[in-house]
C-alpha cells in the first residue's frame, strides 16, 4: 500500500495545467527578465546592500534588485508589511495578468468564482525581518512601543493571507512550512486541491526574504555558505560563490524572492479560453527520517520522492528528459542528489539534461522550489534549458550532464524539479509540455 | 457553488486511532480530559519568564513538562520549546494506538504537525547572542531549531517515520488544516498513517508586548482563572497558551487489519480564505459560513446531523460575535438545537495547537458521550445566543463534532468528526 493508489473515483478525469507565471528574483523582476537572465547565464549574487555585511565572514546573497514595493501595494500595507510579502504580492500581480484573471479594479476578475480559487503560498521563516524590528524596539523602548501589527505581519502565513486579501482570492487558503522543499510542496498540495475537486483555480507558490544579519550568522555557523572566491585566481567574486556540482563547491548562497504558479483544472482553463503553458503531471513527497541538517546517504528520500512522483505521472523514468536539481552548491547535497539520480533513473540517467538554477538566482529558501517549478514550465513550453553556471571542474564522482555554463536548444517536454529541506523534507514535482 | 465531494473509498476512510497531547490543563490524554470536562482553567500568572513590565502578565502555560520523559536529553537541547512538546504528544499518540513502526511501514507513514510561528525563542536568542557576543557566537543548530516546521521534523527523526512529512502555518487555524491534509493523504493513498496536529509555544515576551498592543489579550490580570470568558458578555480578549496535541489518523482498513483501537472518523474538512483583513475576521462571517457548509457537504452528510460544535471561541469581543453569526447562517434553524462550547476557556489560545486541542476534545467528546463547557460563561451577550454548554459538560450521544479553527488573514478550517460504525 502507500504511493501506488489510484486517484479517487470520480475526479481521476481532473488535469492540472498552469495558465500564469509570476516572479520577482535576485536575476531580474518578472518572468521575461528573470527567465532572459537565466537563459544568459547571468549570476544575481553580489555583495550585499540590505546590511553592512562587514562582521560576516560570508558577505555576498541574492538580493531582489531595484525593487519597489509601493509599485504593487499601497504604502500603508507596504510599512506594515514584511519584505516576504511584498515580493509575493508583486509576483502574484504579474501571475493573475499572464492568466488573463486580473479584473480592472486590481483583483481577480469577476469571470472566475473567487471561492473556488485558492492557494497553498508557502515560505521558509516568514517574516523574520518584522520578529526582529518588534524584538529589537520591545528591547530597547520597553514593552509598549513594540507594534500592534507585528504579530499578524510576522506569521509565515502572512503573505498567503495578504495576498488573498488584496487580489480577493477566497477559496483554500494554505501556507505550507518545510525549510527549502517548501516551494515544491506548495505545488504539488495546490495540484491535488484541484485534482481533489476542492478548487478551479490554486497559486502554487512561495515567498522568502531571509536577508537579516541573523541567518548569516546562523548559517555561517553551520559552514553552510559558499564562499566568493574565483577558485582559479584566488579573487573575491560575488557571481563565482555559487557553483553547484564544480569539484571546488563549498556552501550555498542565501537569496530571496518569490514565484507564483496558476494552476487550473483544464476544462475550466478550456472554458474561459485560457492558454495552457505546461501540466503539473506528477507529485512526490517523503521524509529522510534521518537528521535535521545533513541529507540522507545516497539521497535515499530524494529517490523516495522522485519515485512517488514518477508513480503519480504514470511515467517511466525515461520519459523525463530534464531535471532541475535542487543543486545548492554544497559538498553533500550535490554529491547526494546525483547519487540520487542515478539510483532512480539507471542508465537513462545519462540522457538527462540536469542543471542548477541556483548558480545564478542563489538558494531562495522557500521560495526556491516555485521558482524552480517556474523554470520547469518555461523549459518545456520552450525546450530551452537553462544552464549550471561556474562550472569548471568536473567532480570525478559527479558525472551526470549538468548542462555546463552555456543553455541549450532541445525538445524537451518532460521537467522534474527536486527540492529538499533541512529536516529531511523531498518534495518533486513533474511538468509536461501542455498538449491536448 | 463547490462541486459533489468524489465518492469515499470505504476502505479509505480516515480513523483516528490513537491520541497524545501536552497542554495547560494536563500532560496526558486522560489528565487532559478529566480537567476539561470538569472545567478546570489552565491560566495562570506568567512563569517562563518576568512579565512584570508587560501590560498582559497571564497566560496558559504548560506545567511540568519535563523533555527528558518522552526523548534523549541531547536531542532536546536541540529542539525548540515547540518541538518538545510535540514529539512528546506523539509519542502518547503511537503508543496509545499500538502502532508499531518498523521497516515494514515507515515509508507508509506520514507526519502533518503545523503551527503558528514557530521557534521564536531561538530568532530572539540568536539574536541577542550576535547583538552582544557577536556573530560567530550564534548556534550552529539556531536556524534549523527556529525553523517551523522542525516539529514534524523532530516526530519524523526520533520515530523513523520515512512518508511525507508536511508542515503549514495558518496562524491560529494550522492544526485544523493539518486533519483536513491527513485525510487527503489517506484518501488518495499517499499514506496509510498520518501523525497530525498541531504544537504551538510562544510564551515570551514579544508576544505579549505584540498581542497586547493590538488590543487581543484579557487584561484580567488580577483574576487569571477568569480571563478567558468566551461568549460572555464582559469577555475582554484571548489569553495566550501553549501546547501539542497529536492525532494517530489512519486508513480503516489498516487500523482494522491491526486491531487498532478506533475511536472516531475524520469524515470530512474544508478549508476557505475571507480576503478580507490581516488581523479581524469578516464580520458577515461569510468565510466562516462557507467553510462550515463546505466541511459537512464533504463528510457527506447533512448540516442537521451535527450536534456539537468546538468553537474556534477566542474570548475576543469580535471573534465570538462573528463565528455566533456565522454558525446561524451556516446551520440555519438548526443552530439552536446545537451545542457549542470553547475549550479555550480553560486552555487559553494555544495558536498553531488550538485546533489539535478542539480535534481532542471532538474525538473524546464522541467517545465518551459529553460535551466539555464553555467556563467563565456569566452574562448573555445579545450577539451571542447559542448554546455554549455554560460552566458544567453535559452528557450527550455525539454522532457528530464540527472543530471550527479560523486564522489571522482570515483563514478559515473546519474539519468534521464522526462516530465510527464500520
Amino acid at each position: 500500500m502507500g504511493q501506488i493508489a489510484a486517484r479517487e473515483p470520480g475526479v481521476s478525469d481532473r488535469r492540472v495545467v498552469v495558465t500564469g507565471l509570476g516572479i520577482v528574483s535576485p536575476v531580474g523582476i518578472g518572468v521575461e527578465a528573470s527567465w532572459d537572465a537565466l537563459v544568459a547565464g547571468r549570476s544575481g549574487i553580489d555583495r550585499i546592500t540590505l546590511f553592512d555585511p562587514s562582521p560576516f565572514e560570508v558577505d555576498v546573497a541574492g538580493e531582489v534588485k531595484g525593487f519597489d514595493a509601493s509599485a504593487y501595494m499601497d504604502a500603508k500595507d507596504v510599512r506594515r508589511h514584511d519584505r516576504n510579502t511584498h515580493f509575493a504580492v508583486a509576483a502574484t500581480g504579474e501571475a493573475l495578468r499572464h492568466a488573463g484573471l486580473m479584473g480592472d479594479n486590481g483583483r481577480v476578475t469577476d469571470e472566475v468564482d473567487a471561492d473556488r480559487f485558492g492557494m497553498v503560498f508557502g515560505t521558509g521563516i516568514g517574516g523574520i525581518g518584522i520578529l526582529l524590528e518588534g524584538q529589537k524596539t520591545l528591547d530597547e523602548r520597553g514593552p509598549r512601543r513594540v507594534s500592534p501589527f507585528m504579530l499578524p505581519h510576522m506569521l509565515p502565513d502572512s503573505a498567503s493571507g495578504q495576498v488573498a486579501i488584496q487580489y480577493g482570492i477566497r477559496g483554500p487558503n494554505m501556507a505550507v512550512v518545510s525549510a527549502c522543499a517548501t516551494g515544491g510542496h506548495a505545488v504539488g498540495e495546490a495540484m491535488e486541491t484541484i485534482v481533489r475537486g476542492q478548487a478551479d483555480i490554486m497559486l502554487g507558490a512561495g515567498t522568502e526574504a531571509p536577508l537579516v544579519p541573523l541567518a548569516f550568522a546562523g548559517f555561517g555557523q553551520m559552514r553552510a555558505l559558499g564562499t566568493p572566491i574565483d577558485p582559479d585566481t584566488g579573487e573575491y567574486n560575488p557571481a563565482m560563490a555559487s557553483r553547484p556540482f564544480d569539484m571546488t563547491r563549498n556552501g550555498f548562497v542565501v537569496s530571496e524572492g518569490s514565484a507564483v504558479l496558476v494552476l487550473e483544472e483544464f476544462q475550466h482553463a478550456l472554458a474561459r479560453g485560457a492558454r495552457p503553458i505546461a501540466e503539473v503531471i506528477g507529485y512526490g513527497s517523503s521524509a529522510d527520517a534521518f537528521d535535521m541538517a545533513a541529507p540522507a546517504e545516497r539521497g535515499e528520500g530524494n529517490q523516495r520522492a522522485m519515485r512517488a512522483a514518477l508513480t503519480r505521472a504514470g511515467i517511466g523514468p525515461e520519459g523525463v528528459d530534464y531535471i532541475n536539481a535542487h543543486g545548492t552548491s554544497t559538498p553533500l547535497n550535490d554529491k547526494y542528489e546525483t547519487h540520487a539520480i542515478r539510483d532512480v533513473f539507471g542508465e537513462h540517467a545519462d540522457r538527462l539534461a540536469v542543471s542548477s538554477t541556483k548558480s545564478m538566482t542563489g538558494h531562495a529558501m522557500g521560495a526556491a522550489g516555485a521558482i524552480e517549478a517556474l523554470v520547469c514550465a518555461k523549459v518545456v513550453s520552450t525546450g530551452c534549458i537553462p544552464p549550471t553556471i561556474n562550472y569548471r571542474h568536473p567532480d570525478p564522482e559527479l558525472t551526470l550532464d549538468y548542462v555546463p555554463n552555456e543553455a541549450r536548444s532541445t525538445d524537451a517536454r518532460v521537467a522534474l524539479s527536486n527540492s529538499m529541506g533541512l529536516g529531511g523534507h523531498n518534495s518533486t514535482l513533474i511538468l509536461r509540455r501542455f498538449e491536448d | 457553488m463547490s462541486r459533489p465531494p468524489p465518492p469515499r473509498d470505504p476502505a479509505r476512510r480516515a480513523v483516528v486511532t490513537g491520541l497524545g497531547a501536552v497542554t495547560p490543563i494536563g500532560n496526558d490524554v486522560a489528565t487532559f480530559w478529566s480537567n476539561l470536562t470538569a472545567g478546570v482553567s489552565g491560566v495562570a500568572p506568567i512563569s517562563a519568564f518576568d512579565a512584570s513590565d508587560l501590560e498582559v502578565r497571564i497566560a496558559a502555560e504548560v506545567k511540568g513538562f519535563e523533555p527528558r520523559d518522552w526523548m534523549d536529553f541531547k536531542q532536546a537541547r536541540r529542539m525548540s520549546r515547540f518541538a518538545q512538546l510535540a514529539v512528546a504528544a506523539a509519542r502518547q499518540a503511537i503508543d496509545a494506538s499500538g502502532l508499531q513502526i518498523g521497516d515494514h511501514n515507515r515509508d507508509d507513514i506520514a507526519v502533518v504537525v503545523n503551527t503558528g510561528a514557530g521557534g521564536l525563542q531561538e530568532v530572539a536568542i540568536g539574536e541577542s547572542t550576535m547583538m552582544t557576543k557577536g556573530p560567530d557566537r550564534v548556534s550552529p543548530f539556531m536556524v534549523p531549531m527556529m525553523s517551523p516546521s522542525m516539529a514534524a521534523c523532530q516526530i519524523s527523526i526520533q520515530n523513523g517515520i520515512r512518508g511525507p512529512v508536511i508542515a503549514s502555518v495558518a496562524a491560529c487555524a494550522a492544526s485544523v488544516q493539518a486533519f483536513v491534509e491527513a485525510q487527503r493523504l489517506i484518501e488518495r493513498g499517499d499514506a496509510d498513517v498520518v501523525i497530525a496536529g498541531g504544537t504551538e509555544s510562544a510564551i515570551m515576551s514579544v508576544s505579549f508586548a505584540a498581542l497586547a498592543n493590538m488590543g487581543a489579550l484579557s487584561r484580567r490580570n488580577q483574576d487569571p482563572e477568569r480571563a478567558s470568558r468566551p461568549f460572555d458578555a464582559n469577555r475582554d480578549g484571548f489569553v495566550l497558551g501553549e501546547a501539542a496535541g497529536i492525532l494517530v489518523v489512519e486508513a480503516a482498513e489498516h487500523a482494522e487489519a491491526r486491531g487498532a483501537p478506533i475511536l472516531a472518523e475524520i469524515a470530512g474538512g474544508a478549508l476557505t480564505g475571507d480576503a478580507f483583513h490581516i488581523s479581524a475576521p469578516d464580520p458577515s462571517g461569510y468565510g466562516a459560513t462557507l467553510a462550515m457548509q463546505r466541511a459537512v457537504r464533504d463528510a457527506h452528510l447533512e448540516m442537521e446531523q451535527v450536534q456539537y460544535v468546538v468553537a474556534h471561541g477566542t474570548s475576543t469581543k469580535l471573534n465570538d460575535a462573528t463565528e455566533t453569526k456565522a454558525i446561524r447562517s451556516a446551520f440555519g434553524s438548526h443552530a439552536d438545537r446545537l451545542a457549542v462550547s470553547s475549550n479555550k476557556s480553560m486552555l487559553g489560545h494555544t495558536l498553531g495547537a488550538a485546533g489539535a486541542m478542539s480535534g481532542l476534545a471532538a474525538v473524546l467528546a464522541i467517545r465518551d458521550g459529553v460535551f466539555p463547557p464553555t467556563i467563565n460563561y456569566e452574562t448573555a451577550d445579545p450577539a451571542c445566543d447559542l448554546d455554549y454548554v455554560p460552566n458544567v459538560a453535559r452528557k450527550a450521544a455525539v454522532e457528530v463534532a464540527l472543530v471550527n479553527g479560523f486564522g489571522f488573514g482570515g483563514q478559515n478550517a473546519v474539519t468534521v468528526f464522526q462516530r465510527y460504525l464500520g
